[in-house]
């Protein structure tokens, strides 16, 4: 069943990743029907199978605006995740991994079983001073601190994560891809630097990255991914008192101009840059990330103007661990859709202000608490205090026109690990 | 509509005097409990570099020299013994072992180390299973296992 859904999930024009999505996806599900066979510790050391998985269950609620499905009001239990993991080493220099991921979060994201990766990893060095390898198949994408595990509550510092450099709205198209990752990672007494560089498709057609893109036109045509490319340079002291990174894409998609469309088939390119930098300490971890994000949407017709702008991400975040249970987060984080329209008042103009001038920018103010019940159950809470709109979902808020610039979010999440 | 918006400024104060209460009294037990790192006898090695040790517990090295599966054993992240290791042994605090395996588990780039739930399961382990590397109290030490110095 594993197997089949894979292969609807894959394109015929990615026969290569598909290849190794579905074999993985195979030996996955074999694994699988074997029970968690990390509870048999012969088993477990024999071909090193293990299965991991998370729960979790979120409570939104906004005062104005929505996030998450309809949260003003009443509030909304419309955020959920279920992930299982399960990764397979039969020789040291072989692993193959993957994850299903079931996930809802309001409009953007509607439950379903999703492969949020599933590939081969190759090593074909590893030594005390330096390793090598090669990744088949779909690869998380290898973006800031956080974005390769964002979906797993318990590798998040806050219930949401920074939204000015993690939308939650065009996840997908940051999220993972398929393709080819080679990576390398050099260990000296100085720090260990570790590299990952990716040629790959990124998941473009669904639609939350849509309806971001192309706001309320409805479309005709489809999305198509074009071959991509990903990397991330990390730097980490050996005792990870200090980490450093880099990394940036270039996302490449172009649109299938359907039947009767008044849209052409125009071209889409994405140009993430990300710095971050953390410090961390016994109780302290200050973290953060900055990011330029260039844009460009050309020859899609008359009625939808060609777009070239750079938007800007930063945030500041500080985590606090009073003891290994529980810990506090704080957080500013701003972000701007266009650098040069920092106010979105050139933009609104534009638009006959049909689109707020609040809709280009986010200015979140957010505290948190974290308790980890045991090292298996975690329970959160914070508070948002959000000026701008720009990383609203238009999914749950079709009626952006009367969006409010100024709004408060409060959340809680219960999550569990095994 | 304003509902728990209100409240919020109360409830954050409310909060922070909870979890104060709550930390009175969390320290961990007294640090004369000396730790030493164990491996199987088949990994044939008395010395490892701190910085070896490190890549070892954060789940980066694969093998030891002889090609032989490294395998690594820790106690709970709650245990007090696993702190004191992972702060006298490896110059790092438990969080960030934690953070480093499930970056690698949940990207599916590693695997995380096996959890053992005492010293006694962890000792029986670690000496039978060959390229098994782990940590114990050094009056838990027998001669099923053999101890590892650790270099600065």
């Amino acid at each position: 069943m594993i197997v089949s859904k894979l292969f609807m999930l894959t394109n015929n024009n990615k026969l290569f990743a598909a290849v190794s999505l579905s074999s993985t996806g195979l030996i996955l599900a074999l694994s699988a029907s074997a029970g968690y066979a990390d509870e048999h510790k012969e088993m477990q050391d024999l071909n090193r199978l293990q299965v991991h998985g998370f729960l979790s269950q979120g409570y939104i609620k906004t005062d104005k605006n929505n996030v998450f499905g309809h949260s003003d009001g009443k509030g909304s239990m419309d955020f959920r995740e279920i992930g299982l993991t399960a990764s397979l080493r039969p020789l040291p220099k072989l692993q193959f991994s993957g994850q299903l991921l079931s996930r809802r979060a309001g409009k953007g994201s509607q439950s379903g079983i999703h492969i949020d990766f599933g590939f081969l990893d190759y090593n074909f060095i590893n030594t005390p001073s330096s390793e090598f390898g090669v990744r088949l198949g779909r690869t998380k994408n290898p973006l800031g601190f956080y974005n390769d595990t964002r979906d797993v509550p318990f590798t998040r510092p806050s219930i949401l994560l920074p939204q000015s450099i993690y939308f939650d709205r065009t996840r997908n198209l940051a999220l993972a891809s398929d393709g080819i990752q080679l990576y390398g990672e050099s260990r000296a007494d100085w720090g260990n630097i570790t590299v990952q560089l990716g040629a790959a498709f990124p998941q473009v057609n669904d639609r939350d990255t849509k309806a971001s893109i192309f706001r309320s036109a409805p479309l005709l045509g489809r999305l198509e991914s074009e071959p991509s490319y990903i990397g991330r340079i990390l730097y980490e002291q050996p005792d990870g008192r200090l980490r450093l990174a880099i990394s940036g894409a270039q996302v490449n998609a172009g649109y299938d101009r359907g039947i009767d469309d008044p849209l052409s088939s125009g071209s889409i390119k994405f140009h993430p840059l990300i710095l971050s930098a953390q410090y961390n300490t016994e109780h302290w971890s200050i973290t953060s990330e900055y990011a330029l994000r260039h844009f460009r949407l050309q020859n899609f017709g008359n009625t939808m103007p060609n777009q070239n702008f750079t938007g800007e991400s930063f945030y500041l975040q500080g985590t606090y661990r009073f003891s290994p249970s529980w810990e506090a987060v704080i957080r500013y984080d701003l972000l701007f859709t266009d650098r040069k329209d920092r106010n979105g008042k050139k933009f609104a103009a534009m638009t006959n202000h049909q689109h707020p001038a609040h809709s280009r920018f986010a200015r979140d103010l957010t505290v948190g608490l974290r308790w980890n019940i045991t090292p298996a159950i975690m329970l959160s809470a914070e508070y948002h205090r959000v000026n701008g709109t720009a990383w609203l979902s238009t999914l749950d808020n079709p009626d952006f026109t009367n969006a409010e610039k100024n709004w408060n979010l409060f959340a809680v999440q219960a999550s569990y690990r095994f | 509509m304003t509902g728990i918006f209100d409240y919020c400024p109360r409830s954050i104060f409310l909060l922070t005097l909870l979890v104060s209460l709550l930390f009175t009294g969390n320290v961990l037990p007294a640090g004369n409990v000396i730790v030493e790192t164990v491996v199987h006898p088949s990994v044939n090695t008395e010395h490892l570099s701190k910085n070896l040790l490190r890549s070892i517990f954060s789940m980066r090295l694969r093998t030891w020299r002889d090609g032989l599966p490294v395998r690594v054993f820790v106690l709970p992240d709650d245990a007090p013994l696993h702190s004191i290791f992972a702060k006298q042994k490896l110059n790092v605090f438990p969080y960030q072992l934690r953070s480093a395996w499930d970056r690698l588990v949940f990207s599916g780039t590693g695997q995380a180390p096996f959890v053992v739930y005492s010293e006694e399961e962890m000792r029986a382990r670690i000496a039978t299973t060959p390229g098994a590397i782990g940590y114990l109290s050094r009056t838990k030490i027998d001669d099923s296992v053999q101890i590892v110095h650790v270099d600065e």
